[in-house]
């Protein structure tokens, strides 16, 4: 058992940006176990790793280990292929929202209804991205969710910045294209 | 900009990755371009329904402590010099386009700008003054949103008036209002549209207050209090020039500082 020291800057901005972690963690792996491990990983690694950080911005080289944590244990997953809980998609609202029709005066179920009309579209929004490849998945996360510059998403996915450039808007493509599709047949039951 | 190079440009300009100059030139080709201001809006739409339906998932507090844990047994050595992160804003246009019905609305102006039904047929004059109030506003913005409001920093008036004049030749009135609470911070060189014009900046608490010095006159429609996105743009006369205060001051606040700029003589 080694004990890591780590300079204390390396704390600092893993506490920092440790939602941003996980939450990279999260879409990249799936649920919340193996994203808190591969967040715990990280740190060890990035405590080692310290003397490696040539200047930049901080946050993209510990989201780099972040990555390359998660990276690692997609590897050793697939390679076991053990059974691993995905985010469970959300369940079907169809009956719930007929139990709430019936119990509920209308327009106290109007109101649980809006709020079943938001959870249907994060589930449907979640849904998209999840089906994304990662590459495009992971660009979007940090573009669009953690509000990284394309030169710290360059450094985070080591690749030229041109296909920062070319994953964001292929990724953005995909995801308005299916997003206008799922939007579209939601209209149609909806008509019905 | 042909529309091939603004496709190009677009993802770039939404992400704020253009500097001020390509920004601008996007800009121009924006207000001509209904495809393009379309694609943008879309942009925007994926983004906003990312942030409201994909929410960061926080992570948890048992992870946390594990982490403050593992980080609190460590020595301490001197951080490594940040690397600042670069602000992140919303492109103005779209901020722009988001408050466009308010703004005219507000301003009593008939012109709506980017209304494809009827630009064609609006006054060029109307169009152009909408066009000006747009550029003070972005110029605003862009100010506050860069490093520093000011290109000179001074309190004093008989710093800040030389200091124009050697850079453009423009002399503008220029007085401190530090005691009724508006004071001097400096100046900065901007520009209305492809002019460059004399900025004097004032800051009133938390607020900062920018007057363009507008080297020609009754381009501003009237005495319209403009608003946009919470900002608010007003026409006044700086010692017989026109010139116009941009800034998020509230409309008694901003009215009690024109009337200062008033009465200069």
């Amino acid at each position: 058992m080694t004990t890591v020291a780590a300079p204390g800057w390396i704390g600092d901005l893993a506490l920092h940006n440790l939602d941003a972690a996980y939450n990279l963690g999260r879409w990249l792996l799936g649920n919340e176990h193996d994203a808190a491990d591969a967040v715990h990983d990280a740190f060890l690694r990035a405590a080692r790793a310290a003397d490696t950080y040539a200047g930049g911005s901080a946050r993209a080289w510990w989201l780099a280990i972040v990555r390359n944590c998660c990276l690692a244990r997609l590897e050793t997953r697939n390679k076991d292929r053990r059974n691993v809980s995905i985010d469970s998609a959300a369940n079907d609202d169809g009956p719930a929202r007929s139990i709430i029709e019936q119990l509920l005066p209308r327009s106290e179920a109007n109101e649980v209804e809006e709020r079943l009309d938001q959870a249907q579209r994060r589930t449907l929004i979640a849904r998209a991205l999840r089906e994304l490849p990662a590459e495009f998945r992971e660009t979007l996360i940090l573009r669009e969710i953690e509000e990284l510059s394309y030169r710290e998403i360059a450094d985070v996915l080591q690749t030229p910045i041109g296909t920062v450039m070319s994953r964001l808007a292929r990724g953005r493509a995909l995801l308005q294209k299916t997003l206008a599709g799922t939007a579209a047949a939601s209209e149609v039951t909806h008509g019905l | 900009m042909d529309c091939k190079t603004a496709q190009d440009t677009l993802a770039l300009y939404f992400d704020g990755e253009l500097d001020r100059a390509a920004s601008r030139e996007f800009e121009t080709h924006l207000d001509a371009c209904a495809d393009c201001r379309a694609a943008l809006i879309e942009l925007d739409a994926l983004r906003a329904a990312l942030r409201h339906n994909a929410p960061r998932h926080a992570a948890p507090e048992l992870l946390r402590k594990r982490i403050e844990k593992l980080a609190t047994t460590q020595t301490d050595a001197p951080a490594p010099v940040s690397a600042g992160r670069t602000a992140m804003r919303a492109p103005r246009w779209l901020a722009y386009a988001a408050s466009t019905v308010l703004a005219f609305a507000a301003g009593g102006m008939t012109v709506s700008l980017w209304d494809s039904s009827g630009r064609n047929a609006e006054p060029a004059q109307a169009s152009a003054n909408a066009q000006l109030a747009r550029d003070l506003f972005a110029s605003h913005w862009r100010a506050l949103a860069a490093a520093s409001p000011v290109d000179v920093v001074s309190t004093d008036r008989h710093t800040v008036k030389p200091w124009f004049e050697g850079k453009i030749g423009i002399a503008p009135t220029v007085h401190d209002f530090a005691e009724q609470g508006f004071a001097l911070v400096g100046g900065r060189i901007d520009y209305a549209g492809d002019l460059r014009v004399p900025v004097l900046v004032y800051r009133h608490g938390q607020h900062l207050i920018d007057v363009f010095v507008l080297p020609y006159s009754a381009t501003l429609p009237g005495d319209n209090a403009k608003l946009q996105s919470g900002y608010r743009l007003d026409a006044v006369k700086l010692g017989g020039q026109s010139a116009a205060i941009v800034s998020d001051l509230d409309q008694v606040e901003l009215t009690r500082f024109a009337q200062l700029l008033d009465g200069i003589k």
